[in-house]
């Protein structure tokens, strides 16, 4: 990463500040919704002292100050963290979103392709471990910019068979088999 | 002396060939993790740890002591070739080593920093072998209101002198914070932060939130930049190993390294980086003849040793107190829980075996790393080469197994891909992520304790500051989070900051 000092501030004041603002407003909702929280804890304090609202109430205040002071400290002209700016507009430029949408949308099916799910009652079962991680690896490979589909999916069967006869034979760790079943392996 | 007796013995039990082969794994898979970009040996212990259920305890930790030493040997191969530091313990040894791979000499940058390790790791261990028994000793006359004080100094340190900003730090523990009080409260039974989710009674397993921040935090931070990022490995030409004369400029820095680490690392307000600029600065200083910013080894050799020497200071305060200063050693506090151990000055008493076993297994695992890293550095440095796009694929497949392999639950998967999505977010903002990781393990502690303390007063506050040793603690915290700020205060400009160590 470059180092861009605090040159050219007024420039980047107003739009690359924008993400750090929205993770200020972020933080001081979920302390809003912590300290709202914290308030419903039953307040039997069985044998000690101090009960069990006191810290969840001190994290959440504190919590909820930092956000403000954040929020200040990326719209307020006088107070603006020029570390952070730079910082926010450099990842602008260099972020490529949807390439972190995919990765996120890939790893959810993933998961749920690992598992299998039930919905209302009826069970859907999973592809398994085997074949799940398999078709994982190269997909995501070939998101993150590799043009080698053929290599990554062996290396991706290979990875996944390793682990699955070592986690289930050897660390008698369960993984899902899924459709191994079907083939008796 | 009793202490050579006890380490005799731990020899004994870590030369067995079990343990030993355990030490093999351990080292090999921290070079290995510790070479790959991204990737630390906090993640591989958090990893590690629904795997080693099985596994009696010394072994285990044998391994994880191997895991611990090798990441920071292998670190500092990506720092000199890749020039992107592993951790912000290593940023230091960047400047001159990158200049020096450059100008292929990259052979001499890696062996110096080898056998400044090997020196400054093997030192330290026989410190801690030394210093170690005497300090939990004292620790005996430690109450809750000193625990709770030195817990608010280790938050203090590791917040206050980590990062560029302490705003961001403070948020980045607090966060933690309140994911360690997700769940049960243990004295009453109170649900705290459950939100309503029959799921998170129980708490929020640690492995969980160590691999979301750590793996899918990267993995997704490195996916979003790929396209604009390129990194060039540079080839490792000529001799790999010193000439006489870089040994002469080498050895010196070596010690004087590792003499500014292991206390830094030792105190319970420790951590690896500020060791690494005080030695470079220093070696900078007392050497001004020497080639600086266009590859002088004084400013590799110095800084490698003072690193591992603060990594192995950090185990002092992890065994003789219970209390972590980094994220790796919370992690290995969590490893040490599941075996039902208690850190602390008791550890020494109750289970001997393993804390000697586990102090001979540094000797030895720092002389197997030596012998793994001087000759086959041209291995690890292949390992490099992986291309980018199936390494984090690949990280992410790992990560999915280790939390699922957990409990076979869905519901952890999705929470640490939540996680992950955290860390990307503060990857992207600069917040550091381990006060977070502090504040998840060390936070549900601390509340014991200082519920403890009230307790034993009776609810009267003051507790924390008659006693001496909480007050001096409480002193030393207030202190550390002061310091940053005196230069300002004293009008000379900005706030004194770890991680801008620019050259001019």
């Amino acid at each position: 990463m470059d180092e861009r000092g605090s040159g050219g501030a007024a420039e980047q004041e107003s739009g690359s500040l924008l993400g750090p603002r929205l993770v200020a407003v972020f933080l001081v909702a979920l302390a809003g919704l912590l300290l709202q929280q914290a308030l419903q804890i039953g307040s039997t304090r069985g044998y000690s002292v101090v009960g069990p609202t006191t810290i969840p109430l001190v994290v959440a205040g504190v919590l909820l100050l930092l956000g403000v002071v954040l929020a200040v400290r990326c719209t307020l002209a006088r107070t603006i963290d020029a570390d952070l700016a730079a910082r926010s507009s450099e990842e602008e430029i260099a972020t490529h979103w949807p390439t972190v949408g995919i990765i996120l949308g890939i790893l959810v099916l993933y998961a749920v392709a690992l598992n299998g799910f039930r919905l209302v009652g009826v069970v859907v079962p999973g592809l398994g471990y085997v074949l799940a991680t398999g078709l994982f690896l190269p997909l995501t490979a070939r998101v993150l910019g590799s043009r080698h589909l053929l290599r990554d999916a062996v290396i991706g069967f290979a990875i996944a068979i390793v682990v699955y006869l070592a986690f289930t034979r050897f660390l008698g760790v369960r993984l899902p088999s899924g459709v191994l079943d079907l083939v008796g392996l | 002396m009793d202490v050579l007796g006890d380490l005799a013995g731990g020899f004994g039990a870590a030369l067995s060939p079990e343990n030993l082969l355990f030490a093999v794994i351990g080292v090999t898979l921290g070079t290995l993790v510790g070479v790959l970009p991204g990737i630390g040996p906090a993640l591989t212990v958090a990893l590690l740890l629904p795997l080693t259920y099985n596994f009696e305890p010394t072994g285990a930790f044998i391994m994880f002591a191997g895991i611990y030493y090798g990441g920071m040997y292998g670190g500092s191969t990506t720092s000199i070739l890749l020039n992107t530091p592993g951790e912000s313990a290593s940023v230091v040894t960047t400047i001159e080593g990158f200049q020096m791979a450059k100008q292929g000499r990259g052979g001499a940058a890696l062996a110096t920093a080898a056998i400044g390790s090997f020196v400054a790791g093997t030192i330290s261990t026989l410190a801690i072998t030394f210093l170690a028994p005497p300090i939990a000793f004292l620790a005996r006359a430690f109450q809750p209101a000193d625990y709770f004080a030195l817990m608010v100094l280790a938050f203090v340190s590791v917040t206050a002198l980590i990062g560029r900003s302490l705003l961001r730090g403070m948020i980045s523990l607090f966060l933690g914070l309140f994911i360690g009080l997700i769940g049960i409260d243990n004295l009453t039974g109170q649900a705290r932060f459950t939100f309503g989710v029959p799921q998170l009674l129980n708490g929020l397993d640690v492995v969980v939130v160590a691999v979301g921040l750590f793996a899918v935090g990267e993995a997704l931070y490195v996916a979003s930049r790929l396209r604009h990022d390129r990194e060039d490995i540079i080839p490792v030409k000529g001799r790999l190993l010193m000439n006489g004369d870089e040994f002469r400029r080498s050895w010196k820095p070596w010690l004087r390294g590792t003499a500014l680490g292991f206390p830094i690392g030792a105190l319970p307000a420790g951590g690896a980086e500020i060791p690494t600029f005080l030695s470079y600065t220093l070696e900078k200083r007392l050497n001004p003849r020497a080639p600086w910013g266009r590859g002088a080894i004084e400013g590799v050799a110095g800084p490698e040793a003072a690193n591992n020497a603060a990594f192995s200071g950090v185990l002092v305060p992890l065994l003789t107190l219970g209390i972590p200063t980094s994220a790796t050693a919370a992690i290995l506090l969590v490893a040490f829980q599941i075996y039902n151990l208690q850190p602390g000055p008791l550890l020494f008493t109750n289970s001997p075996d393993l804390v000697w076993a586990l102090i001979a297994s540094l000797y030895i695992g720092n002389v197997m790393l030596l012998v793994l890293n001087l000759p086959l550095i041209r291995i690890w440095v292949k390992i490099l080469a992986i291309p980018r796009a199936l390494l984090y694929g690949a990280i992410l497949v790992f990560a999915t197994l280790g939390v699922y392999s957990l409990s076979n639950s869905l519901i952890d998967v999705f929470v640490m891909y939540l996680i992950g999505v955290a860390g990307f977010f503060m990857r992207r903002y600069d917040f550091p992520v381990g006060p977070m990781i502090l504040g998840v393990i060390l936070g549900p502690l601390m509340e014991a304790q200082f519920r403890r303390a009230l307790q034993i007063s009776e609810g009267d506050l003051s507790v924390f500051v008659t006693r001496p040793i909480s007050l001096v603690i409480l002193l030393f915290a207030a202190a550390a989070l002061f310091l940053p700020y005196l230069p300002r205060l004293l009008g000379r400009g900005r706030r004194l900051t770890v991680g801008t160590g620019s050259e001019d």
